[in-house]
């Protein structure tokens, strides 16, 4: 199915974005790791996942 | 987690396992934008090749005082988990993966090609993602992982993926 401009430009901006965030250097990207597990975390705790100590 | 790097590195020196990478979502995340994960995956390959491979690692867990959290250890309050390299391809990851700096420790990573061709070969929703965004990005050598996906017979599952067919 085709795209219009606007989807195209979203989803092209999206790319960029994690291009972005590959670029960051590994210790940033795993506190970012550690983060999105609090952000989990805090909306469905599992004893099973836990948050890693850094 | 440089405490459970360092005694990952430090199983290699004593010779608990021969070798090492580090590889799933952590490998992952070193490469495109960092994924949701809770183990740090450790592919080894182990010193002698039988039925218990993973035995020699519990006990240096015991005898550190690591406890075991379902399939996963607690280095220094770490999950790690231990996955003996089970096929051709994921020992040649092992043998080939890269040395990093994680702060101030090295550590061994499952080149990008690698990490793409297990997640092909592995095939499950989220190792389809996976191979999706490494492919996206330009972490990835395509000649490289052309080579790979040859020996192993797995250009067919790349193909399949790129064509948006990638569920069997």
């Amino acid at each position: 199915m085709g795209m219009n401009k606007s989807a195209e430009q979203v989803f092209r901006k999206k790319i960029e974005r994690r291009h972005q965030l590959a670029k960051l250097p590994f210790e940033k990207k795993i506190e970012i790791v550690v983060e999105l597990q609090r952000i989990a975390a805090k909306i469905r705790p599992d004893k099973c996942r836990r948050v890693w100590p850094l | 987690m440089e405490k459970a790097l360092i005694a990952i590195e430090e199983m290699t020196r004593l010779g608990i396992i021969k070798s090492y990478a580090i590889g799933g979502g952590i490998a992952a995340t070193y490469y495109i934008e960092p994924v949701l994960t809770y183990d740090l995956d450790v592919f080894f390959i182990p010193v002698k090749e039988g039925l218990d491979e993973l035995a020699p690692i519990y006990e240096f867990a015991r005898n550190r005082g690591y406890p075991e959290e379902a399939e996963a250890i607690l280095i220094e309050e770490f999950p790690v988990q231990f996955l003996p390299a089970y096929n051709d391809l994921v020992r040649e990851a092992v043998e080939e993966a890269v040395t990093v700096k994680y702060r101030d420790v090295q550590v061994r990573i499952v080149k990008a090609e690698y990490l793409t061709a297990i997640a092909l070969q592995t095939g499950r929703a989220k190792d389809k993602e996976r191979a999706i965004r490494l492919l996206e990005s330009k972490a990835v050598d395509r000649e490289v992982l052309s080579r790979i996906l040859e020996r192993y017979d797995l250009i067919d599952k790349l193909t399949k993926l790129e064509e948006g067919n990638g569920d069997e």
